[in-house]
């Protein structure tokens, strides 16, 4: 694209940080046929022999980008139940229609997800289902071994609808690199289809406590208008003072409600996972948030568009008191984070943060970054770091880069200030 | 040993084995390029008598810097000897075939 005259460095002067680069990068390039294929536009990268690592040209980090989106979206647009593993069974991605079915049946541990590994789900399997799992999991071993190509078990998990059967077709994929198996599910039908919606053991699918708390024929009623949304990471569900068009029912994903204070800076007051949900204010008569809702764990919520929530909450007796319920809590919750905040300690604050993380994420492991955490607990990162340092040498967490595992949860009750034993006995 | 002697004498490229190694990185457009247009060129003038490896140079920046690869995509030609070198993403076939020592079209 530069087409530069000759051999010498080109006296453009780089109108944007990509175009630096790619100055710099030739820079490194000595050998003439080199040369002229990188001002043909037919090299990818250029290797750095102090970093030992292959520098992406502009051109080709965006496409790659791009490609992996396109792969990315056409893999979720697959309507069937995909899973894709590489050598060591950690699973490198799913098809959509995998995780929203993962989800629904997450109570037979078939919620197995990116970089989850696969073994250790068929291991945590509950007991009733131990046999499939085991065999599953020799078969996905021989499989990976290249001891066989396919392999198709038949596995009886309870569903919400009864017991439910499908075959897991395990096959070796003939492509060298990260894949290196893919997992298929099919269904055979599920029992007592005839009570699919009105099934009061239906809203399980949304795994969201409001929901279940809700009689049968009113979760009948609003299921229609649910639609089972994956929600990520960093992803802003609400802007203070824009508009709230749906809400969220948050089921295996965490949100954390934040009171911007001045310019970019916010704090967090609140945390809202399986137990709540994101929009309440909706029905108290606000149209705008007033907050900002930051996704803080990835995951499944049910979304609803916030008119048809309106009109819902109206007619439903027992909507209204689950909410109210709701917003009792999230109250009590924000107030006592607000004292907690001026009073405690950023170490007692961040072990409550957390454990309430881990309780909410129902998972010991999780990935949160120090921007995120300074933000939540209203320090510098610096004061992060000194307190995510100090329980670590307790031996109650480990954290590194972002990912957080709790070792020990007991000791970092411990460590807590009071307003988490306080927060659970209002929760009880 | 006969049978050897004889693919030398007949001097055909399709009798002899050619080893190739191509660099690439990942699925970037040039190395997606490189591999297509060298897979046209295998088919249409080695036959089966190639062995061809591709070597992502994201996955094994040690190994490229070791062979001595500064830019990719790139192909080297191990053997027969002379060895040879392509830089680029290798649509112009007749430099491919010359570093080949492919002798089938004459191109000169």
């Amino acid at each position: 694209m530069t087409g530069a005259p000759g051999p010498t460095v080109p006296a453009v002067a780089p109108d944007n940080a990509a175009a630096a680069f790619k100055a710099w990068l030739r820079r490194l390039v000595t050998d003439t046929a080199e040369l002229e294929a990188f001002d043909a536009g037919e090299i990818d990268a250029v290797m750095d022999r102090h970093s030992v690592s292959a520098l992406l040209l502009p051109e080709a980090q965006t496409a790659l980008h791009d490609s992996s989106r396109i792969v990315l979206s056409a893999f979720d647009a697959l309507p069937g139940e995909v899973c894709v593993l590489d050598a060591k069974g950690i699973v490198v991605m799913t098809s959509k229609a995998w995780r929203v079915s993962g989800v629904a049946h997450a109570r037979a541990g078939l919620d197995v997800r990116t970089g989850e590994n696969f073994f250790a789900a068929c291991l945590d399997a509950p007991q009733n289902e131990r046999a499939h799992a085991d065999a599953v999991a020799v078969g996905l071993r021989k499989i990976l071994a290249g001891a066989q190509r396919s392999l198709r078990v038949k596995y009886a998990c309870p569903s919400p609808r009864g017991r439910s059967l499908f075959t897991l077709t395990m096959a070796a994929t003939s492509v060298q690199g990260p894949v290196n198996a893919l997992l298929t599910r099919e269904w055979h039908g599920e029992p007592k289809q005839k009570v699919r919606r009105v099934a009061p053991t239906a809203r399980v699918e949304a795994e969201n406590r409001l929901l279940a708390a809700l009689p049968a024929k009113d979760y009948a009623q609003l299921a229609s208008g649910l639609e089972p949304v994956t929600i990520t990471y960093g992803e802003v569900l609400y802007e203070p003072g824009e508009p709230m068009r749906d809400v969220y029912f948050p089921g295996n994903c965490l949100v954390s409600i934040l009171t911007p204070v001045d310019g970019n800076r916010a704090l967090e007051v609140g945390l809202v996972g399986r137990e709540g949900m994101i929009g309440a204010s909706l029905a108290m008569g606000a149209a705008r948030s007033s907050v900002r809702a930051l996704v803080q764990g990835t995951g499944i919520a049910m979304k609803m568009n916030a008119r048809r929530f309106l009109r819902e909450f109206r007619r439903s007796q027992a909507l209204q008191r689950v909410l109210l319920h709701f917003t009792d809590r999230l109250m009590v919750q924000i107030s006592q984070t607000a004292a907690c905040n001026r009073f405690h300690l950023v170490e007692a604050r961040l072990a409550r943060s957390l454990l309430m993380t881990a309780e909410r994420m129902r998972s010991s492991e999780f990935h949160l970054t120090h921007e995120f955490l300074a933000a939540m607990l209203g320090v510098r990162r610096v004061g992060v770091t000194v307190a995510a340092v100090a329980l670590q040498r307790r031996g109650f967490i480990q954290y590194r880069r972002g990912n957080i595992t709790i070792l020990d949860a007991q000791g970092l009750e411990t460590a807590c200030c009071p307003c988490y034993r306080h927060l659970q006995v209002m929760n009880a | 040993m006969a049978g050897k002697r004889k693919k030398v004498a007949v001097k055909e490229a399709v009798t002899t084995v050619v080893v190739m190694r191509l660099y690439i990185a990942g699925r970037a457009p040039n190395s997606v390029k490189a591999i297509a247009n060298l897979e046209a060129i295998c088919r249409q003038h080695l036959k089966d008598s190639y062995k061809l490896e591709i070597v992502d140079v994201c996955e094994h920046p040690r190994r490229a810097l070791d062979d001595g690869i500064l830019v990719t995509p790139s192909l080297a030609k191990l053997s027969p000897t002379p060895s040879a070198h392509v830089i680029g993403n290798l649509s112009d076939t007749s430099s491919v075939l010359a570093a080949l020592g492919v002798q089938q079209a004459p191109a000169k």
